[in-house]
């Protein structure tokens, strides 16, 4: 072996990658302002609980983020959206 | 003077002359307080996504709204004040504008940039093949 890295874990680290690569769906679709008015596209950023998803999941960059999640509790007030989904 | 949007719910249980009327109050409380109505969105009956006050569905209304800070107050207070409405909601549009600006800009540059290197793909690929004919005649 040439390339011998040094070992510092005791255990060997597991790396994970995902299949496809995550992409923000407003910088994609090229809208600057989330609008809390369209429920459906919303609901792809909720869990099946209801709970607002992490952008690291879904993959939203910092500046939609923050308005997506201020986004989804306006659309819960309205009642466009459920705040807790059924659960089992 | 900025922008707002106020939405509101009026409950299914008005006829269309009362929701007629509540609708135009809230145009003329706007009004009255220097504003100016931008756009009006009515949805008409629509079910809610959960129960609000026994009722499961709404007429939604939304209107977008260039006034003073101040006389949105008035008009939360005229919202508050009529019972048919069941819910309401009103915040400021315009307060991310200049980032939003700043997007479209950087967006825009790198649509640019995007376009000139797939023309330049497709130029190269054209003459790639032209070669290719070169080539192969060469050969013949």
């Amino acid at each position: 072996m040439q390339h011998s890295k040094p070992q510092t874990h005791d255990k060997p680290q597991k790396k994970y990658y995902s299949s496809k690569k995550k992409f923000c769906h407003y910088c994609k679709e090229r809208i600057t302002l989330v609008d809390f008015k369209n429920g459906k596209i919303l609901s792809h950023f909720i869990s099946e609980t209801g709970k607002i998803l992490p952008g690291r999941v879904t993959g939203t960059c910092a500046y939609h983020q923050k308005q997506l999640s201020k986004a989804i509790k306006r659309a819960r007030h309205m009642a466009l959206i459920r705040y807790i989904e059924n659960r089992k | 003077m900025n922008k707002y949007e106020i939405g509101f719910i009026v409950s299914p249980e008005a006829n269309e002359e009362e929701y007629k009327r509540i609708v135009e109050s809230v145009v003329s409380t706007i009004n009255k307080g220097g504003g100016k109505v931008e756009q009006l969105d009515e949805w008409g009956l629509k079910k809610l996504a959960f129960p609000i006050t026994k009722f499961n569905d709404g007429f939604y209304v939304f209107v977008t709204v260039e006034m003073n800070g101040k006389s949105v107050g008035v008009v939360e207070k005229r919202l508050r004040q009529i019972e048919k409405i069941i819910r309401f909601i009103s915040f400021r549009l315009d307060d991310k504008l200049e980032k939003a600006n700043k997007l479209t800009k950087k967006w825009k540059k790198q649509d640019q940039l995007l376009n000139k290197a797939r023309e330049a793909r497709m130029e190269s690929e054209t003459t790639d093949e032209n070669g290719d004919e070169e080539d192969e005649h060469a050969a013949q």
